[in-house]
């Protein structure tokens, strides 16, 4: 696949809740190699994005293409090139990681060898070796985030979705998940990643995009974020503050 | 604020499973378990009915005797309500008072505690007793007609079964406080769990073991007196289930006052033991609540040698079956609740066996042998089926369920929702037809099967019944999943598991209905030879319908849950 070639790409995706439209018509393309950081208050869409990327959920209208592949007329062939973490790691509890594991490359047809090799260097990298015998139900938030992270990367994805991707993790933890991104971007995979830790967004991310209400309002890098918010020199939080904000005040006044 | 607002999120959630359905879906299930609970009512009511005369005992004896035989009857299935109701309440509890998602937003608020625990206490009453009350209330107006009740008195009874049913559960969430304050509250309910199901299966066995069937044969007993002595024992003395019995009989023969007056003993203590709880939780509950919190739960990695062996077979099949298989064996193993389970299913089989080998059949004069043997080969199918469907609602119809949060690997991997399903349903129906056959097997071998149409008729139907019945359990199981239970009991105890049984019956009447010709034919070809071939060809086209029927019985649940999987949306 061409570098400049979209290997993500949203064409004008619509979820609807009943009378209440939780992402209005999202279009986007993301590139092989980057690392994109998906940012917004609460409630402005993010999750339902993701989910939709991933096959959770169905749009109301839209497609998706993940590389060549249509997500929602060839999802096995486009499900298999993702690997997704969600924000609540909810796992399967009366297993241990390594039962995870096996469980999880079962499902995207991985070697076994592959899974034990690759389930035990991650759990090392995340200093659960020690636990590998627990079964998941006794582990806590931040580690059921570093085996879901794990078990993410089994079957050698292209494109690693992770929602909220720091939340419960420990200073140390953040750290090695920040070079594991860079780890995979370095290798030539793509990362698309939502937080509400602007911090974790500007160091990391190539390019950043800003929903609000449904809408992408802002995206780019962060010059270009910068320019847009009229704020050359600040950092990412005071922008975000301001694009939204800006946002906000554009909205026609109820009362 | 009260109690009863407190539990209006449960109760909305109860609400939401109905106002998902369309109206015709709703309308067919309420007529449905009119229908059931009718022919529970009407099928007992015939039964005692004919026993309350005895007319085998004699015109003077028939109707004394009968009578007792009929309280006897009342008293054991009041004794078995009140168990079943008794084990229930302290599995709820435990849930309810310690392990509910809302519980740690009500103990951080002003709320007081005596108003937090009531709610709960409301709750658990609910959810341990109203499917107790619903299969019994049929078959307790049974006995009502059967000793010719008046209108007040079906009135009445309802108020003294609220009694009947709020003791145990008084009882249920004292034992479930009192514990929480010493042990650890999460394998409290797993050990409370594996306890209950034993008692009750104790239960099961002393039931039995009273041999009821020896009470319509006076030539059990050396004399009258000692016949008639041994049905006015009660099974226990001075106990709610004994006081409810007695006030039940009196309340059916139009003796109201004497009714009241027996009541009396258990209202008071139902209501003294409400104060009572209530005191004891206004001192204790909160306490015991903390210490709930500090427990974790249990791990659980014995038995590591079964999960092997169990999983063993697995290695050479596709990957995906395999990790499923591996993943539902694990689960299995691992929660200790399942092993009481498998004690109680037992014993359902084992009292089945028991009182399959102790029909008499060779008192039946020889001439009508035959037909009394075949008959019952034929009803053995949909008996069995009926073990079957049981067993599947305890260990297949909430495996969709206990995916639980987890369900979102599933859904955002490769694997297509009809896979996730079709592979359980092969997994599930393998053991559910083994279990079926065997059953079968043994039962032929009782009956000494000689008609070789009719043992392969009879595995036939097995085969046909654990089919469809485990395509509900998989689909039903999916329309009603709860991927928030935290236990396949509760799961199985819900709405759905309801429909899930109602529907395994419907089916089971099914098959009955359209093999009632072919089996008619079998009779009449034992006595004439049979001409023409018009019957041939009703045969044939009773069983084109029927392997028809059982197609679309298998795949309409299937093709429902599979959309609502497909639908669904995790949280």
């Amino acid at each position: 696949m061409n570098q400049n070639e979209p290997v993500i790409r949203f064409c004008e995706v619509k979820k609807q809740y009943g009378t209440f439209p939780a992402l209005k018509s999202v279009s986007l393309d993301i590139f092989r190699g980057e690392l994109f950081g998906f940012l917004g208050p609460n409630g402005a869409g993010k999750t339902t994005l993701i989910r939709i990327l991933t096959g959770i959920i169905q749009p109301s209208a839209g497609q998706i293409f993940i590389g060549p592949h249509d997500l929602f007329a060839q999802p096995d062939k486009a499900k298999a090139m993702i690997g997704y973490v969600p924000d609540r790691p909810y796992l399967y509890e009366k297993l241990t990681p390594l039962e995870y594991f096996d469980f999880m490359g079962g499902l995207y047809n991985v070697a076994q060898d592959r899974i034990i090799s690759k389930g035990e260097e991650m759990l090392r990298m995340f200093d659960l070796w020690d636990r590998r015998n627990e079964l998941i139900e006794s582990y806590s938030h931040g580690m059921k985030q570093k085996v879901a992270m794990s078990a993410a990367i089994l079957h050698d994805p292209e494109i690693f979705v992770v929602d909220e991707p720091t939340v419960g993790l420990d200073p140390k933890s953040v750290k090695l998940a920040k070079n594991f991104f860079k780890r995979l971007i370095s290798e030539g995979k793509t990362v698309f990643l939502t937080t509400h830790t602007l911090t974790v967004a500007q160091d990391l991310c190539n390019r950043i995009a800003i929903i609000r209400q449904g809408d992408i309002v802002a995206l780019g890098n962060m010059a270009e974020l910068q320019r847009r918010a009229s704020l050359p020199g600040n950092n990412l939080e005071e922008v975000f503050l301001k694009i939204t904000e800006e946002e906000l005040a554009h909205q026609p006044e109820i009362l | 604020m009260n109690s009863f607002r407190l539990i209006s999120p449960a109760l909305k959630k109860f609400k939401r499973v109905f106002s998902h359905r369309s109206r015709m879906v709703l309308s067919f299930l309420a007529a449905g378990s009119i229908l059931i609970a009718f022919l529970i009512y009407y099928g007992l009511y015939r039964f005692l009915d004919y026993v309350g005369r005895a007319p085998m005992l004699g015109d003077t004896f028939g109707p004394v005797l009968g009578g007792l035989l009929v309280s006897k009857l009342l008293e054991m299935l009041l004794l078995t309500l009140f168990f079943m109701v008794l084990f229930s309440s302290i599995i709820a509890a435990l849930s309810s008072f310690y392990l509910n998602e809302e519980l740690p937003t009500l103990m951080s608020s002003p709320l007081p505690i005596g108003m937090i625990f009531r709610s709960r206490l409301l709750l658990m009453t609910i959810e341990s007793s109203w499917m107790v009350a619903v299969f019994f209330m049929p078959a307790l107006y049974a006995f009502a007609t059967a000793l010719k009740a008046d209108l007040a008195a079906y009135i009445i009874f309802p108020f003294f079964l609220l009694f009947a049913i709020l003791l145990p559960n008084l009882a249920g969430g004292f034992i479930a406080l009192s514990l929480a304050a010493f042990f650890p509250i999460r394998q409290m309910k797993k050990v409370f769990q594996f306890l209950s199901i034993l008692v009750l299966t104790g239960l099961i066995f002393f039931l039995r073991s009273l041999e009821a069937e020896k009470l319509l044969n006076p030539s059990y007993f050396k004399d009258i007196s000692q016949y008639i002595l041994s049905l006015q024992v009660p099974l226990i003395d001075y106990s709610p289930s004994s006081w409810l019995h007695q006030a039940s009989m009196s309340l059916f023969r139009n003796e109201t006052a004497d009714a009241m007056r027996q009541i009396a003993p258990l209202a008071l203590l139902a209501l003294g033991g409400l104060a009572f709880l209530n005191l004891f939780a206004a001192r204790f509950y909160r306490q015991s609540w903390q210490r709930s919190m500090e427990a974790v739960d249990n791990q659980v990695l014995g038995l590591e040698w079964l999960r092997r062996i169990l999983l063993w077979p697995f290695r050479w099949t596709d990957p995906v079956f395999r990790v499923i298989a591996s993943k539902e064996i694990t689960n299995f193993v691992r929660d200790p609740a399942i092993f009481s389970q498998i004690f109680m299913m037992t014993a359902i089989v084992f009292v089945y066996g028991y009182n399959l080998s102790i029909l008499p059949l060779k008192d039946i004069p020889s001439l009508y042998s035959g037909e009394l043997n075949d008959t019952l080969v034929f009803l053995n199918g949909p008996f069995i089926g009926f073990i079957v469907a049981s067993i599947g609602m305890r260990f297949v119809f909430p495996s969709i369920s206990m995916e639980g949060r987890a369900f979102w690997a599933v859904k955002s991997s490769p694997i297509s929702p009809r896979k996730i399903l079709s592979t359980k349903l092969v997994l599930y129906l393998l053991p559910m037809m083994m279990l079926g056959i065997v059953l079968c097997m043994v039962t032929n071998s009782v009956f000494k099967v000689s008609n070789p149409i009719l043992m392969y008729m009879s595995y036939f139907n097995v085969i046909l019944i654990t089919l469809v019945i485990t395509s509900l359990a998989i689909g039903v199981g999916a329309v009603y999943a709860d991927f928030s239970a935290d236990s396949p009991l509760k799961i199985a105890g819900s709405y759905g598991g309801f429909i899930y049984m109602l529907l395994s019956g419907f089916y089971i009447i099914n098959l009955l209905v359209i093999e009632i010709y072919p089996m008619y034919r079998m009779f009449f070809t034992r006595f004439y030879v049979a001409r023409g071939s018009s019957g041939m060809l009703l045969v044939f086209v009773s069983l084109v319908l029927l392997l028809t029927s059982t197609a679309i019985w298998v795949y309409i649940p299937f093709r429902k849950g599979l959309d609502t999987i497909e639908n669904y949306e995790p949280e």
